[in-house]
């Protein structure tokens, strides 16, 4: 088993590489990580491909700084890759077995598995994950475990997580640029709730909400699986926009004021006459000043379209009153002021911050939600060099200095 | 059964529009029920299948690429739709999308069929990438709210239908040809069925709620026609233009009274392997020696949405609402200066790049 592991996310707002060690017990250790403001990315898609290779370039050589000064020793040639943005799709799909002797047994459990996995995709697609759900005997659904139990056929519930090939390859593309080979893509999704979730949240239903700069990844499950996922094509970024077009500001600013001033409550922190002052380069700009309510306003307008998306979205699955463990919320978005109180409002569920559980190493960032996916992407990097010891294996050296 | 008392009705939207339904018309000798609607008094032919929109507001001038102005044409003249429509179950939509009428009127008319239990299989042409980005982006502005009105929807891509090499004119001649000959074939696989029939009953059951779909089309001659039309079809870029797997396949061979079993054998066997051989497939034939005379053409619709599928599972991807939202500004107007150059969220037909307080009318009060 392959003990150290490489993940790159190039997202809209920043462009994160994660490096972590799998330690004696087996848990997760971020050996070091760096991020950097992404360049050449809108909406989690890569629009310039020389930016994003210099972004990537960028957190290589802070990684290696990094360790230069601590005496860290991991030189990275190949990483996972997170992928996001609204050109993934997830769809039903299945797998389906005649039962022989009429009672359920290994070889039908394996061959309604094998089917499931020949069930093909679009053309144009590249499959990121296929995720088992459960199992159907004839017509009583639901089954988890179907070994023993009689009937004529049997059926494997699955979900097959795909993007557009063209994305991932600009991807592997602007990586190769700069000298570092993409292994695997990944659904940021899944291993932000691989990374933030308790089991017992899985089996009673929970949603972990993936919060980034283009776009915010879903994900719900049910019964210990996963049940929907998803990708809607709003983030953090669409309230910077919201923000500077509203109030005629540079991106910049407008960053400023969603990070440091705006709440997504109105009126949480205010009076109706407070003012925010502009920072700027000019005098001019610094004796400019927004009302607080209309900024405020700005912001919960955004979010709270974003959360009746996805309440919507979950109403029409059929999920939304089966996730009694509520929602988490992680992603470079969910450090947004009084984020929680606005998604509880508009989901009607209980909701808390997601922060990796399952790795250490992060003791010292502030803002740990943020690292949620790359911590979760190590973490399906680990389960996946267990199951196959040849993976990764080949592709990441270590060199002792 | 005669042409005017058939339940299947042809519906032209638009000068474009218009122009395919006309030319599938002409292939059948004017022997089918069509309805051509637009907001441009010169574009009817004949006033008995000819709906003029919006009188009042447009003085049959045309809609001049405004699609709001088209689809309020739509709402004012709406109930003058109904008296077109008595008997029919089945109405068969061709529009183009990036115009004015085509991209208004096509989604008030599909909610307006809906409305009246009938369903409608719509084959909507997206604009040459010549005719510029506004034209593209008020296309695909509006394909989300045709795909929600339409019971199944089919977009084809003019710039994949016709060669480059054409000008522009003659491009937009093939084009609609192009079209009106795919269309004429799916109309005779239903109107005039062979031996294995594909009745407008069983259509009417396969397209309730498919949703959006691909749809292609080959015409070919000599001894290995079969294996040829697989090919063509399999390699075809209009079947490779995909927002879902496929969930349900309907197959139609059309030749004349040669056709073999092994050549429907040889079509159906590779239709199922190159798209899924676990799929639901639904074939149908038409012999027709005076049309195809040592010619076999195949028509493939491949059904993206679950519920073509009869038995729909818990949280499947793609379940379709009804009724969308009118958006404040709609579809495609104004810019989000950050998103502008991406592709758009579009959510219940609305943008959701456009900022929200926009898009809500709140007044910030700055």
């Amino acid at each position: 088993m392959s003990k150290i592991h490489a993940a790159l996310e190039i997202g809209t707002s920043r462009t994160v590489l994660a490096v972590g060690e799998t330690q004696a017990g087996g848990r997760m250790k971020i050996l070091s990580h760096a991020e950097i403001p992404s360049s050449g990315v809108r909406k989690s898609q890569i629009i310039d491909i020389s930016q994003a290779t210099q972004s990537i370039r960028s957190v290589l050589r802070e990684i290696e700084a990094k360790q230069d000064s601590t005496g860290g020793n991991v030189e990275i040639h190949n990483a996972l890759l997170v992928v996001s943005g609204q050109h993934i799709h997830v769809a039903n799909a299945e797998g389906n077995a005649v039962v022989a002797g009429g009672r359920v047994g290994d070889a039908e459990i394996m061959e309604a598995a094998r089917r499931s996995r020949e069930m093909p995709i679009p053309k144009g697609r590249e499959l990121l994950d296929i995720v088992d759900q459960d199992y159907q005997i004839d017509s009583l659904v639901g089954i988890t475990s179907p070994k023993g139990m009689s009937g004529r056929m049997l059926r494997l519930n699955t979900l097959q997580i795909h993007a557009s090939s063209d994305r991932i390859q600009d991807a592997r593309t602007a990586a190769e640029g700069a000298r570092l080979e993409i292994s695997e893509p990944v659904f940021a999704a899944t291993c932000t709730a691989d990374a933030v979730l308790e089991e017992h949240e899985r089996r009673n239903g929970v949603l972990v909400l993936d919060l980034g700069g283009g776009s915010t990844g879903y994900a719900a499950y049910c019964d210990g699986y996963l049940a929907a996922a998803g990708v809607v094509g709003v983030g953090g970024d669409h309230v910077t926009n919201d923000i500077a077009y509203a109030f005629q500001t540079t991106n910049a600013q407008a960053e400023r004021l969603k990070t440091d001033e705006a709440s997504a409550v109105i009126g949480q922190y205010t009076t109706d006459n407070a003012r925010v002052r502009l920072t700027g380069s000019s005098a001019l700009m610094e004796s400019r000043a927004i009302s607080r309510r209309a900024l405020d306003t700005v912001v919960n307008a955004r979010l709270k379209e974003l959360f009746t998306v996805i309440r919507e979205t979950l109403e029409e699955a059929d999920l939304i009153h089966r996730l009694h463990a509520g929602v988490v919320i992680a992603g470079g978005g969910a450090g947004m002021r009084d984020l929680e109180s606005l998604a509880e409002l508009e989901l009607g569920l209980g909701v808390r911050r997601g922060r990796p559980l399952q790795v250490d190493g992060l003791e010292d960032v502030s803002d740990p939600w943020a690292f949620a996916t790359i911590s979760g992407a190590l973490l399906y990097s680990q389960r996946a060099s267990g199951t196959d010891k040849s993976f990764l294996g080949d592709i990441i050296g270590r060199f002792f200095k | 059964m005669s042409a005017a008392s058939s339940p299947m009705l042809l519906v032209g939207v638009g000068t474009a529009g218009s122009r395919i339904a006309h030319g599938v018309s002409r292939a059948f000798g004017g022997d089918l029920r069509l309805l051509a609607v637009d907001t441009d008094a010169a574009s009817g032919q004949d006033e008995e299948n000819f709906l003029l929109i919006g009188g009042n507001r447009l003085s049959g001038r045309g809609a001049g690429g405004d699609v709001v102005a088209a689809r309020l044409a739509a709402e004012d003249s709406i109930s003058a739709l109904d008296g077109k429509l008595e008997g029919v179950r089945l109405a068969v939509v061709v529009t183009a999308l990036g115009g004015g009428t085509g991209g208004g009127a096509t989604i008030e008319i599909l909610k307006r069929l809906t409305d009246l239990g009938i369903h409608s299989i719509v084959f909507a042409t997206t604009p040459f990438a010549f005719e510029g980005e506004d034209r593209m982006r008020s296309a695909r502005g509006v394909m989300s709210m045709v795909e929600e009105a339409a019971s199944a929807a089919f977009f084809l891509p003019l710039d994949k239908l016709v060669g480059g090499e054409d000008n522009m004119e003659a491009a937009m001649k093939r084009a609609v040809d192009t079209i009106a000959g795919g269309v004429t074939l799916f109309w005779r696989l239903v109107e005039k069925p062979g031996y294995i029939r594909l009745d407008a009953d069983r259509i009417r059951r396969l397209v309730a709620n498919a949703g959006r779909g691909r749809f292609a089309f080959v015409t070919v001659q000599g001894p290995d026609r079969a294996s040829e039309a697989v090919d063509r079809l399999v390699r075809s870029e209009m079947l490779a233009i995909a927002s879902a797997p496929v969930n349900a396949i309907l197959c139609g061979v059309l030749a004349g009274e040669d056709l073999r079993l092994s050549e429907l054998g040889r079509v159906a066997d590779g239709i199922r392997e190159a798209f899924g051989e676990q799929i639901p497939f639904e074939i149908g034939t038409v012999n027709d020696e005076a049309t195809f005379c040592g010619r076999l053409s195949v028509v493939v619709m491949l059904f993206e949405s679950a519920a073509a599928v009869e038995t729909p599972q818990q949280g499947q991807a793609g379940s379709r609402r009804r009724g969308a939202a009118k958006s404040p500004l709609g579809p495609g107007q104004g810019s989000a200066r950050r998103f502008h150059k991406t592709e758009p969220t579009i959510w219940h037909g609305e943008d959701l790049d456009l900022p929200t307080y926009l898009r809500r009318n709140i007044n910030l009060d700055l």
